[in-house]
């Protein structure tokens, strides 16, 4: 045939002119050939998986569900019980929360149903509070905090400036509403002391808050400042708006920190203190709560947990149902593929499964 | 240029598909951001009075405007949500295409043609996915089905058949039927051009130990003198050459001289022959031939006669011509070879062979001077000339004695049918849109196995008789209205037939054959959707005698009227406006001109890389880019779900969940790099494999990978997905401390959930790849480090990036708790568990087949590509074939066709362009001779014998 002359040739030709030969250069690469591993979801293969996510997820899921199940965790919601029963809607709590005159000390009476290993940590929990709103969030001056700097403080707005030209420090919603109810434990008529040095992030407390000494910051508790303002606690009771540097520093005020990285969701806990011994089962807890923080206005509910903790954290069934939920789900996947495949099995790579195969023979 | 049109910018259908889809991107981008800023305006109160919303309140927080609040804030989303919109996507999506088409396409040995040193081109980088979805596919005949080359290939000589060729045609047969294969040596001869034929019977004076010398001899005879072939150049057999108006006559003066009549001179009264053997072997004597008329070809005639006369006196009409016109005027008697001839015939047309019968006529001097008077009277008659001369004509050839016939090999292009065959197999209709006459073109289909004798043919043809007449009285307008009539006859005749085969279901396959003339009537708006609907029913269509512009009309046709994706090759530059109208134009490079290559998207050097480039790199680039949009579809809208999640518990305020680099980066650093690889390497099924199953490539033409219910099940992973990836990190610290009793915060949660998404969205990866090489493997891994590593960075100081310090060592603070360890494990894998049990189930239960194809390999493993190795394609071994194998009973196409010196008439009529035929045509062959002489002198260095131990 000429064609095989002419390919012979070709070959031939080849050699002799290599030189200007457009001939692409072959490569494993460029001819699409290059070493792979072709990992196929084969039968055997979805029921190895799923059986071995189900073998290493479960044990892992008891693992953090026993360890959340072995916090002991108190919870007291007191928002209601602490305003007196006369005001019975959150509009009538909300005057009473604001009213300079009337003694907010409440006192709870709680048990300790198991013996709560130290360090005990006390919480408090918001409820329906968007510290995660935009406008909440980015209130505040980061560079301020660390230097005290008071000349730009736009990110701050709306809380810039104290009476129209003083500018607070720190400044910015979420600084401006700290949270401020305070509670005063003792357990079977003990004092217990609820220690606030370390309650925040090393790194917070050290890097991002520096010595700078906080004035002007809007007490708002109406008693000083004729009733206008609703914001959350002052940094120094002492102070007053003709008498405003505080003493205590930022980088000190863990309160202050903590409040201040931002919580996620609208409903969250924040470290109060820890106390740093054991309470016994049975005991009781005797807490004087100074409510003052207004969380009526938009039906916040206030609580007070005391809580233990485990190698994991803290009581959280979540991770523990979830890796065994995922985990058993899966073992079921295995089990149930196990037996559809040993029941119909399907041969690999059989052809007459190929579409026009099968096309064919319908015909 | 009447055939010129403007040069149609190209874009690929599946790109045009992705702008739907960003459309629809667009959609759940401004529902997100309405639901979300209708919520924002609801909810804005006074009562949350640690917001500050009393008194300096800007618009945005105003409760106050609640309508001001809800546009502002639907800006505030539409920045926060914009992660959606893929920019990034068409800068992938380009840089993988240049990358196919500048290592893969451009570089693929396997499309790189030795003989013309000429590796594939690809023109644009804008239809590599487009070529995986070919449906149609429009070709040109000459150039780039077949050499534009007649080879002289086998006769038959008195009812018995010469010549040992195999055709294509017969092979392919052969191998379909898996009969006869029968090992032959090679013809050991380097060939003339022209001729290839080897049968000692016949060859070096042979001949006359056959049964019948006489016959052969006027065989030879008749092919050595029945001619309108010029030489030039010495006159010597190796150094002549032919100046024929058409190739199959210098197919047959070559034939002639290499059986040893060897035609030298030509004058205007006479030929000279050295005929050699004819007397006794090896003695050699110059014949001088009077010609005393020649009665010249024409399309109506379909035969070319010379009355000659001897040395001696005898006075021959030789004839040769169509079958049909040659049969009809042999005599009664004396034709023992009739049937048996007509057999072969058959044979020689089922083979893809041109025909010619050929016939000689004793005449007596008397009877001949009283006709050559008529002869003469007619020839200078001033009216209705042609008509006169074939009226004379009929008078004498008459009662004629049938030889034989000759069967010509078009020489198709190599492996023309093996690729058409595979072609058809996956799916793929071609249809010849050729210049050529009706016979031609349909001997073409023949050769290429588009249409055998299996199939209903449907005929559309403008040369009949009737037609003829009404043209002969010269009125335009009627014959344009007889024609449009016929055609409209035609047509609906053919599709009532064709919808009833479907009907009944015979399962007989349609071929619609139709002329240029026709098909101006054909593709008129009436008639446009009956042809549409016809050729659509059919397997295979040709198109002969059509204009550039009719070939750009019928591509249209398809295109826009069939909605379905079209290919045209060519060659010359009568194709570029038909390679600018397909979706896809491929040029044949490396030959002739470059104007259809300079017009094309692809250039490639030979029809059968078409394998290659639809089969191979088309439907591979399908696959990824299909692939790589789904993804990023998917990736961005799980991305931006997550944050939709998340406003829902922010008050609907347009808070960020990730830090804005984050965001940022998402797209361009985090999960840039593993999609292109994938988007590079992605393959199914091995290259060879890919050749081997054809029918794979039906899945691009059905646009399996791409449609709607693939992107809905990327979109509802995206959405579970979101769902587990928002909420399960949440949940996990919502009320969680570490052992400290410490909290984390919102930028904690964010950070981590962020780190779950890098993880998952390239791990998602690995189940959506089929093949992983270890750029998977560094891409993946490495778009998951360079996350960790920039937060470690980003984190691990005060940076001025991080203006509020909010990300400030969160990484530290939260790898420093159990909960992160456990969410990263988690959250992958209950996020990818869907998918994996979808992938598996999949498989298992309603395989791709592509799947099983995969799983064959990887049971058999996988034959290494021979064709990597060896330079050109390996010959298939010669086969011996009986006669029987290819005409079946129903046989009836016999291969008549010859292409008559005004051959392109028909194009300068329709044009009102008066031009010398004849001139034009010799001066169009002659110079193809040239460049045909050039690379087949790159050819002819014939091979030393040891080197076809390499092949």
């Amino acid at each position: 045939m000429p064609s095989q002359g002419a390919s012979t040739s070709g070959v031939n030709n080849g050699t002799s002119t290599r030189k200007d030969s457009k001939r692409p250069k072959s490569s494993a690469f460029t001819q699409q050939e290059l070493p792979a591993c072709k990992p196929l979801l084969t039968p055997k293969w979805v029921i190895t998986i799923f059986m071995l996510i189900g073998v290493v997820f479960i044990p892992i899921g008891v693992a953090a569900l026993f360890a959340s199940r072995n916090v002991v965790e108190i919870i007291d919601e007191y928002q209601t019980v602490c305003v007196p029963g006369r005001y019975t809607t959150n509009g009538e709590r909300e005057q009473f929360i604001q009213d300079v005159n009337q003694d907010k000390h409440c006192n709870r009476t709680l048990t300790v149903s198991k013996l709560m290993k130290g360090p005990v940590y006390v919480y408090y929990q918001l409820d329906n509070f968007y510290q995660n709103h935009r406008r909440y969030v980015k209130s505040r001056s980061d560079k301020q905090l660390l230097d005290g700097n008071a000349t730009d403080t736009s990110a701050c707005k709306p809380e810039q400036y104290l009476s129209g030209d003083l500018a607070i420090v720190p400044c910015g919603l979420i600084a401006w509403s700290l949270f401020n109810d305070t509670y005063n434990i003792s357990a079977d008529g003990q004092q217990v002391t609820i220690n606030k040095k370390g309650i925040s992030w090393k790194s917070d407390r050290e890097h991002k808050f520096g010595n700078v000494r906080p004035q002007y910051f809007p007490n708002n508790l109406p008693r000083d400042l004729n009733g206008s303002l609703i914001g959350g606690a002052s940094l120094d009771p002492n102070t007053t708006v003709s008498k405003p540097f505080i003493v205590i520093l930022l980088n000190e005020d863990e309160d202050l920190i903590v409040w201040m990285r931002t919580a996620a969701l609208p409903t969250f806990r924040k470290l109060y203190g820890k106390i740093e011994q054991d309470l016994a089962a049975g005991s009781t807890l005797s807490i004087t709560i100074n409510n003052v923080y207004n969380t009526y206005s938009f039906g916040g509910k206030k609580k007070l947990v005391l809580s233990t903790t485990s190698w994991l954290g803290g009581k959280n069934d979540f991770l523990g149902v979830a890796y065994i939920t995922v985990g058993s789900l899966c073992v079921f996947l295995a089990l149930l593929f196990f037996l559809v495949h040993w029941r119909y099995p399907r041969r690999l790579g059989d052809t007459k499964y190929l579409s026009w195969n099968q096309h064919a023979s319908a015909n | 240029m009447m055939n010129a049109m403007n040069v149609p910018s190209k874009r690929s259908t599946l790109e045009r598909r992705l702008d739907m889809l960003i459309l629809i991107l667009f959609s759940i981008l401004f529902i997100m951001c309405f639901i979300d800023s209708i919520c924002s305006g609801i909810f804005i109160n006074r009562k949350y009075w640690y917001l500050g919303l009393t008194s300096d309140v800007e618009d945005q927080f105003n409760p106050g405007n609640r309508f001001l609040v809800a546009c502002l804030t639907f800006l505030t989303f539409v920045t926060l949500f914009s992660p959606i919109i893929p920019i990034s996507l068409y800068v992938s999506i380009e840089m993988i295409k240049v990358f196919q088409v500048t290592q893969f396409i451009n570089k693929d040995v396997k499309m790189y043609h030795k003989e013309t040193n000429t590796p594939a081109l690809a023109r644009t980088s804008n239809l590599n996915e487009e070529l995986g979805q070919v449906e149609y596919i429009f070709s040109d005949k000459t150039g780039t089905l077949t050499r534009n080359l007649m080879e002289f290939f086998k006769c038959s000589i008195g009812g018995v058949i010469y010549g040992k060729g195999v055709t294509e045609i017969e092979k392919a047969a052969a191998r379909r039927n898996g009969t006869g294969i029968e090992e032959m040596e090679s013809p050991a001869e380097s060939h003339e051009k022209y001729f290839n034929f080897d049968d000692d019977r016949l060859m070096r004076g042979a001949w006359r130990n056959e049964p019948n010398p006489e016959l052969c001899k006027e065989f030879f005879r008749c092919l050595a003198v029945c001619h309108t072939v010029l030489p030039e150049g010495d006159e010597l057999p190796e150094k002549i050459v032919y100046q024929a108006a058409s190739p199959d006559e210098a197919a047959l003066v070559t034939a002639a001289k290499m059986f040893g009549f060897f035609f030298f001179r030509r004058t205007p009264t006479s030929i000279r022959v050295r005929e050699s053997h004819v007397e006794k072997i090896g003695r050699m004597q110059d014949v001088e031939y009077e010609i005393l008329n020649v009665l010249e070809f024409n399309s109506t005639r379909k035969r070319q006669s010379v009355i000659c006369r001897y040395p001696n006196g005898r006075l021959v009409l030789y004839c040769k011509g169509a079958d049909s016109v040659i049969y009809e005027r042999l005599m009664e008697r004396h034709n023992p070879f009739k049937d048996t001839n007509r057999d072969h015939l058959e044979y020689f047309g089922a083979a893809g062979l041109r025909t010619l019968c050929l016939a000689y006529r004793d005449l007596d001097i008397n009877a001949y001077e009283m006709w050559n008077e008529k002869f003469v009277q007619a020839k200078s008659a001033l009216r209705d000339r042609e008509k006169k001369l074939d009226e004379v004509a009929e008078l004498i050839e008459k009662d004629l004695i049938l030889i034989g016939s000759t069967a010509i090999e078009d020489k198709l292009q190599e492996g023309v049918p093996v690729c058409i065959e595979t072609l058809a197999k996956g799916g793929i209709k071609i249809w010849v849109l050729t210049g050529d006459k009706l016979e031609t073109a349909i001997n073409i289909a023949y050769a290429c196995s588009l249409m055998n004798n299996g199939m209903k043919q449907f005929i559309i043809n403008s040369d009949t008789k009737e037609i003829r007449d009404v043209e002969d009285r010269g009125d335009a307008l009627e014959t344009a209205q007889v024609i449009e009539r016929y055609v409209a006859e035609r047509l609906n005749e053919s599709l009532r037939q064709a919808v009833e085969s479907e009907q009944t279901q015979t399962g007989l396959e349609l071929a619609l054959v139709i002329d240029g003339r026709c098909l101006m009537y054909a593709l008129d708006p009436e008639l446009r959707g009956t042809l549409l609907k016809l050729s659509v029913m059919c397997k295979a269509v040709v198109c002969c005698r059509v204009s550039p512009l009719q070939k750009a009309q019928v591509t249209s046709m398809i295109k826009d009227g069939a909605k379905k994706i079209t290919l045209s090759i060519g060659d010359g530059a009568n194709d570029v406006s038909m390679i600018q109208a397909a979706h896809i134009g491929v040029g044949i490079s490396g030959l002739e001109g470059m104007q259809a290559v300079m017009a094309s998207d692809f250039a490639i050097a030979q029809f059968r890389f078409l394998t290659d480039l639809l089969l191979v790199h088309g439907r591979l680039s399908y696959l990824r880019i299909s692939k790589v949009v789904a993804y990023f579809f998917y990736k961005n809208l799980m991305f931006t779900l997550t944050q939709f999640w998340f406003n829902l518990y922010t008050g609907f305020s347009g808070q960020r969940f990730y830090d804005d680099w984050f965001q940022s980066l998402y797209n361009v650093v985090f999960t840039a790099l593993p999609v292109i690889i994938v988007g590079i390497f992605d393959k199914d099924v091995s290259i060879t494999n890919s050749r081997k199953y054809p029918q794979l490539y039906k899945a691009g033409i059905e646009n399996i990978f791409f449609r709607w219910r693939i992107l809905i099940i990327w979109a509802i992973s995206a959405v579970y997905q979101s769902v587990i990836l928002f909420f399960f990190p949440i949940k996990a610290i919502e009320e969680g401390k570490n052992s400290s009793g410490r909290m984390l915060g919102l930028w904690d949660a964010g950070t981590m959930a962020f780190t779950c998404v890098v993880v998952t969205v390239n791990l998602r990866l690995f189940l959506a790849c089929n093949f992983i090489t270890r750029w998977h493997l560094i891409s993946i891994f490495g778009s998951i480090l360079a996350w960790f590593i920039f937060a470690f960075f980003y984190s691990g100081f005060r940076n001025p990036l991080d203006k509020q310090g909010n990300i400030y060592q969160v990484i530290f603070v939260i790898m420093g708790t159990w909960y992160f360890w456990y969410a990263i494990v988690l959250v992958p894998v209950a996020s990818l568990a869907l998918d994996f049990l979808h992938e598996g189930m999949r498989r298992w239960f309603a395989p791709y087949d592509y799947h099983i194809i995969q799983e064959e390999e990887k049971i058999k493993g996988v034959e290494r590509d021979e064709l990597l190795l060896v330079e050109s394609p390996r010959q298939a071994p010669e086969q011996s074939l009986e006669l029987t194998g290819l005409h079946g009973e129903m046989s009836k196409h016999t291969g008549y066709s010859f292409d008559s010196p005004c051959f392109d008439s028909f194009f300068a009529s329709q044009e009102g362009v008066s031009m010398s035929q004849r001139s034009y045509d010799i001066a169009r062959r002659a110079s193809m001779r040239v460049s045909r002489r050039q690379s087949s002198d790159l050819g002819s260095d014939s091979p030393p014998p040891g080197h076809n131990s390499l092949i």
